[in-house]
């Protein structure tokens, strides 16, 4: 059992440098070092070219098609006035919407599924975004002010999360349980949209209505600037827990071994997806699903070793352009919303998820 | 450092010195150990033993920091534990718990590089000495070959070695072991009592949790036997282990006798205290 000599081909690590184990780039400086997981950098590249790709496909394609070689142009200003019109003015601001509503959906999604070891707690499942919605129907009801949705959508999912994690007495020891109470809050306060859309006169209630379907249509620009405003604060934070997460993976007693401090990381992963679930609602509605498919790709994408953060967000804003894309056109002139599009899709994902998951464990 | 410096164990360790004072454990209201006064000798194995529900896993995790004391202290250095960092705790005191579950596809390396984890920051993420203390504790750990294999293609017994590996890479003073040997065979459970006998040698306090008496006897050089979150007897095995201990903890009439090779106690159980016939093939005396 005692070491004697390696055996041939391993290489003992020598003074100095730091060998970087198997898969991983190592930086070091001064003392200072990161270590780079590779599969995990290689998915996000190539989720990110996709995201590029479609973000191209979204700007030229539509009711008028635009070329692609005039397309960025048109982006910058340049070229007929019909093209800057089409691409610049109609399509870049919902494209960028739809990379900011994916973006706060994956992160949110891939926080919560590894928080509560189940790959079903996403921000629709624990009723974050049910909680959103109630509460931004609620104030576009009842408060004319532009900044209202994003504010109550916020409150709202932020109401969900203490109602699901208060009643499940924690997040994480407890993820199965955190889930199903999850469910039963979000479908609490699903009836609560319900209830202020019948109570509400007619053109109020069209007016609320964008925010119980989901759909980068009828976005308010003010949401869409309060989103990138979150994210920007949001995003950074959750690679850092994505960090601490890998270890989060494990039992409670081995983590806490380990000199961890779970409660603060669980602290700041529902506050993290709370902010991001909530104000992507604001700005798009809840896109059903979206939450749950998209992490999973970046998980397959990234391997077992890490939390992809970046790669959840990165996955999530593809499904939801070509969820947008797919609407837009699949039925020209009339149009999806984005938010039915990724339930038709999302939904037989959901159900062969369920029927084979076996002993299957998170993530 | 030179390579056969990198592959030999640890060298040793500034000892710990590890105790409890009047520990009262518990949840909900209802203390699992009560008043407990503890001292575990440095550079020796210790093994806590009683039967199922006497508290010895909720120990393990106080001394580990895991959860906090009703009363009393952990003292480790002299020092209360609760007042100390959790990552600088987790630098002198190291814990495997029980039932523990890695993500799937995980390699060995990968878990072995968590137990670094106290060593380590957000800028500061793999030193030299993290990627030596990997390399010594998979060779402690007889792992080297399989270091890139994922755990769950690996059986039962090298998985346990991995997540001991895991605990040694982190080069604690103190590693408490909770039930490191159940359900492995006799084989993989002598792997795993080896590896803890070269942690000891090194001047780590070893602490482990065993449910059998006899390989508690065999291993250990310091047995502390628990009932009802108290100490029913502490000392040597072959100091304390007698038929009335053994009465006393487990509800159970043995034959003590000696290991004919090390000359510690070995338990051989006949029947539930109180019964008069041979008990039925599967009765179990716990409380589970």
């Amino acid at each position: 059992m005692t070491a004697t000599a390696p055996p041939a081909g391993a290489t003992a690590p020598t003074a100095g440098t730091a060998p970087a184990p198997p898969g991983t780039w190592w930086l070091g400086l001064l003392g200072r070092s990161l270590l780079v997981d590779r599969r995990a950098l290689t998915a996000a590249t190539a989720l990110a070219v996709l995201v590029v790709a479609t973000v191209a496909v979204s700007l030229a394609v539509g009711t008028a098609a635009v070329p692609l070689t005039r397309t960025l142009p048109a982006v910058v200003g340049a070229g007929e006035p019909r093209d800057v019109l089409l691409v610049q003015q109609l399509r870049l601001p919902r494209v960028a919407a739809g990379l900011a509503v994916g973006a706060a959906l994956g992160v949110a999604g891939v926080l919560l599924q590894t928080l509560a070891r189940n790959r079903l707690a996403t921000p629709d499942t624990v009723g974050l975004n049910d909680g959103a919605a109630a509460f931004a129907v609620a104030s576009v009801v009842a408060v004319p002010m532009s900044l209202a949705p994003s504010a109550s959508a916020l409150v709202g999912s932020a109401t969900a999360a203490a109602l699901a994690v208060g009643l499940a007495g924690g997040a994480g020891r407890r993820g199965y349980r955190f889930l199903v109470v999850g469910l039963g809050v979000g479908a609490a306060l699903g009836a609560v949209t319900q209830l202020v859309l019948a109570r509400a006169p007619i053109d109020e209630a069209n007016r609320a209505f964008p925010w119980t379907i989901g759909s980068l249509n009828s976005r308010a620009p003010t949401a869409v600037a309060v989103l990138a405003v979150g994210l920007a604060v949001a995003l950074p934070v959750a690679v850092v827990l994505g960090r601490q997460l890998r270890l989060l993976r494990l039992a409670d007693a081995v983590v806490l071994g380990l000199g961890q401090r779970v409660g603060r990381i669980r602290l700041g992963v529902i506050a993290t997806a709370v902010v991001a679930a909530g104000l992507s609602v604001a700005t798009a509605g809840p896109l059903g699903l979206v939450a749950l498919l998209a992490p999973e790709i970046a998980r397959k994408a990234a391997g077992p070793r890490v939390v992809p953060v970046v790669g959840a967000a990165l996955a999530s804003a593809l499904v939801v352009l070509l969820a947008d894309l797919v609407g837009r056109t699949v039925a020209a002139p009339v149009e999806l919303p984005a938010g039915i599009v990724t339930a038709v899709l999302g939904g037989p994902y959901l159900l062969w998820l369920l029927l084979t998951t076996r002993t299957r464990r998170m993530p | 450092m030179s390579t056969l410096e990198a592959t030999r164990p640890a060298r040793a360790v500034d000892p710990a010195d590890l105790a409890t004072e009047r520990l009262d454990l518990g949840y909900d209201g209802t203390l699992v150990v009560r008043a407990l006064d503890l001292q575990l000798p440095p550079g020796e194995v210790t093994a806590i033993v009683g039967p199922n529900g006497c508290g010895k896993s909720t120990l393990l995790g106080a001394l580990a920091r895991v959860h906090g004391p009703q009363g009393g202290a952990v003292l480790l250095d002299g020092r209360d534990l609760a007042g100390l960092r959790p990552r600088d705790a987790a630098r002198r005191i190291g814990l495997l718990p029980q039932q523990a579950e890695a993500p799937d596809g995980l390699t060995v390396r990968d878990l072995v590089r968590y137990g670094r984890h106290p060593h380590q920051g957000l800028l500061r993420q793999w030193s030299p000495e993290d990627a030596a203390a990997v390399h010594r504790a998979l060779a402690a750990a007889d792992l080297l070959d399989l270091a890139d294999r994922p755990l769950d293609t690996l059986s039962g017994g090298q998985q346990q070695r991995a997540w001991i590996a895991m605990v040694v890479a982190q080069e604690t003073a103190v590693v408490l072991l909770d039930e490191p040997t159940s359900a492995l065979d006799l084989g993989h459970q002598l792997e795993v009592l080896d590896l803890v006998h070269d942690l000891a040698a090194q001047g780590r306090t070893v602490v482990l949790v065993l449910h059998d008496l006899s390989t508690a006897c065999r291993h250990a050089d310091h047995l502390v036997a628990l009932r009802d979150g108290r100490v029913v007897a502490e000392g040597t095995p072959a100091g304390v282990v007698t038929a009335e201990l053994v009465r006393d903890l487990y509800g159970v009439e043995a034959t003590v006798l000696r290991d004919p090779v090390a000359g510690t106690p070995v338990v051989c159980p006949a029947r539930r205290a109180g019964r008069r016939q041979e008990p039925r093939p599967h009765a179990d005396p716990g409380r589970r």
